[in-house]
């Protein structure tokens, strides 16, 4: 099979609804290997909703997602995130009674099927390691002792995108990774972000900054109302007219 | 003698200590009150009664009673609180796991009768005393009181160093966070109930060793103390649990000391009400809620 050619993420006819409310109509969409998609859309287009199916969080009503080639429709989100599909979430999660580092060693792989070697702190040493220099990446190093609930909001939210990579992940979602950051912030998400980038096969953020999408994404692709109205590089589709129309409306209000 | 009887209480209070110590452990990651674990602890005196007549040696009948007390636990973990996930089910996995208890109980007094049953070891394990600065102490509470707080300073090297330790704190800190970062919670409860129940099944071998009897009556008077326990120590705290059950097995002992033996379960539910009226929390508490938003 030619790796190179297939979609990391395919999604097809994705359908959700929430009590009679249609929240995705039929979405379709693919990930390529290799590129940063960008998704975008005015509140309520379903974007969230989407990642939440996608991320095994809501089961889907139809359609199928495919990852790698595998069937991964109906899937649990640990079992997900096992297979190499992480996430982070707009209101930051992490374990804010453990210390930086443990967070990124509790998303490391490896614990996964042996419930009883654990016990002997096999693989401990690798792990803080490999743990160590994923903070270092990130600049957290010298806060690895630190408590994850007394960190500043820039650096939680470094942490919560190096804990989604700790499991070396294949594919990266963001949801939202600039919510509630200001310019400068937002820029060094961006530089973060891309240090990411070289770090799994693609990445999917949902974001509202055009500017940062602009300047981040390979593609964008656009939604509204539960579907998806424009897909292409960034350029042409933030000049299409229905995009413009969509964002004109609520004119990127955040949620 | 006084220390003599200090000694006796210190003995009391580890077994004290190693079933609180499971109980808190699942209070803490599962938020909600395993009421069959005192039964647990009675069986794990049954089995090793079981055991030696059967044949086995004290080791092996140890190590019996502590897989069977383990895989107990995995069937109440299973039947008492698998389906009953959400925070709002305090109530329902309390009374399934109450239940399962009484279950235990009936079962084991069908089986071995109502009666206690005597536990005679071979050999002179149960009498042999050592003296030490002129005291005579039976060497087995010596070996009770050494491998229960043995058995709980693992147990707290591998919830704060190991994976398997922090997977569990994960768990305790919030299931829906944890099942994010990639955990199987469901796994991480049953390893809890087997380690637990692994725990409160040697503390009850440990009785039935020390006292020489197996009873069936044991479980629901331990349980209730290891409650009292919990509450001195503070919910779901492992080093709680073990000042709690030590303080308490003193407590005790000083009760006998003073003659006042008939009394000794009403001291330690007044100290539980005098703690928690000055602490309220508990002596290592914080009263932090699970944190249930995420």
């Amino acid at each position: 099979m030619d790796m190179a050619a297939q979609p990391i993420l395919a999604v097809d006819g994705l359908r959700k609804s929430f009590r009679g409310l249609t929240a995705l109509e039929s979405v379709s969409l693919e990930v390529r290997r290799g590129e940063i998609l960008g998704l975008m859309g005015p509140n309520g287009a379903g974007k969230s909703v989407f990642i939440n199916v996608i991320t095994g969080l809501y089961p889907s009503d139809g359609g199928a997602i495919r990852y790698c080639g595998r069937d991964v429709t109906a899937l649990p989100s640990y079992v997900l995130a096992r297979l190499g599909i992480a996430r982070t979430y707009q209101n930051i999660r992490l374990l804010r009674r453990m210390t930086v580092l443990e967070n990124v060693l509790v998303a490391i792989k490896d614990h996964a099927s042996q419930p009883f070697r654990s016990l002997f702190v096999r693989n401990r040493s690798g792990g803080v390691a490999a743990a160590m220099a994923l903070l270092e990446q990130f600049h957290l190093a010298d806060k690895a002792d630190r408590l994850a609930g007394t960190l500043a909001y820039g650096e939680a939210r470094r942490l919560e995108i190096a804990r989604a990579l700790a499991g070396k992940p294949s594919l990266l979602f963001l949801d939202e990774p600039a919510a509630g950051m200001n310019e400068r912030e937002t820029e060094e998400l961006a530089a973060t972000i891309r240090t990411s980038h070289r770090l799994v096969e693609a990445i999917v953020i949902v974001e509202h900054d055009v500017a940062m999408m602009r300047g981040l994404s390979d593609r964008l692709v656009v939604m509204d109302s539960g579907r998806k109205i424009a897909e292409g590089n960034p350029a042409d589709v933030l000049t299409q007219p229905n995009v413009v129309e969509a964002y004109l409306g609520t004119d990127g209000a955040d949620d | 003698m006084l220390v003599e009887q200090l000694i006796n209480g210190v003995v009391l209070g580890s077994m004290y200590a190693l079933i609180a110590q499971g109980y808190t452990l699942i209070f803490g990651v599962l938020d909600k009150l395993n009421f069959a674990h005192g039964e647990v602890f009675m069986l794990g005196g049954f089995v090793c009664l079981a055991s030696i007549a059967l044949g086995a040696s004290l080791p092996v009948a140890i190590l019996v009673a502590a897989i069977i007390s383990g895989l107990l636990g995995l069937m109440i973990e299973f039947v008492g609180f698998r389906k009953f996930r959400s925070p709002d089910a305090h109530i329902t996995a309390a009374l399934s796991s109450f239940a399962i208890g009484l279950v235990i109980i009936d079962l084991s007094q069908k089986v071995w009768g109502a009666e206690p049953v005597a536990l005679t070891l071979p050999g002179t394990l149960q009498t042999a005393t050592v003296s030490i600065a002129g005291l005579n102490i039976v060497v087995l509470r010596l070996a009770i009181l050494v491998i229960s707080l043995l058995l709980m300073f693992v147990l707290y090297g591998v919830v704060v160093k190991t994976s398997l330790g922090r997977r569990i704190r994960a768990v305790a800190e919030s299931p829906a966070k944890a099942a994010l970062f990639g955990i199987n919670v469901t796994r991480v409860n049953q390893q809890v109930f087997f380690i637990a129940s692994a725990m409160s099944g040697l503390a009850g071998l440990a009785l039935a060793v020390r006292t020489g009897y197996a009873n069936t009556d044991v479980g629901f008077t331990f349980g209730l103390k290891a409650l009292a326990i919990m509450a001195i120590g503070g919910m779901g705290d492992l080093r709680g649990a073990l000042i709690g059950g030590l303080l308490v097995g003193v407590l005790e002992a000083l009760a006998f000391q003073w003659g006042l033996g008939q009394l000794a379960d009403v001291f330690v539910w007044l100290f539980m009400i005098v703690i928690l009226l000055v602490r309220p929390a508990g002596l290592f508490g914080t009263l932090i809620s699970k944190d249930v938003r995420a």
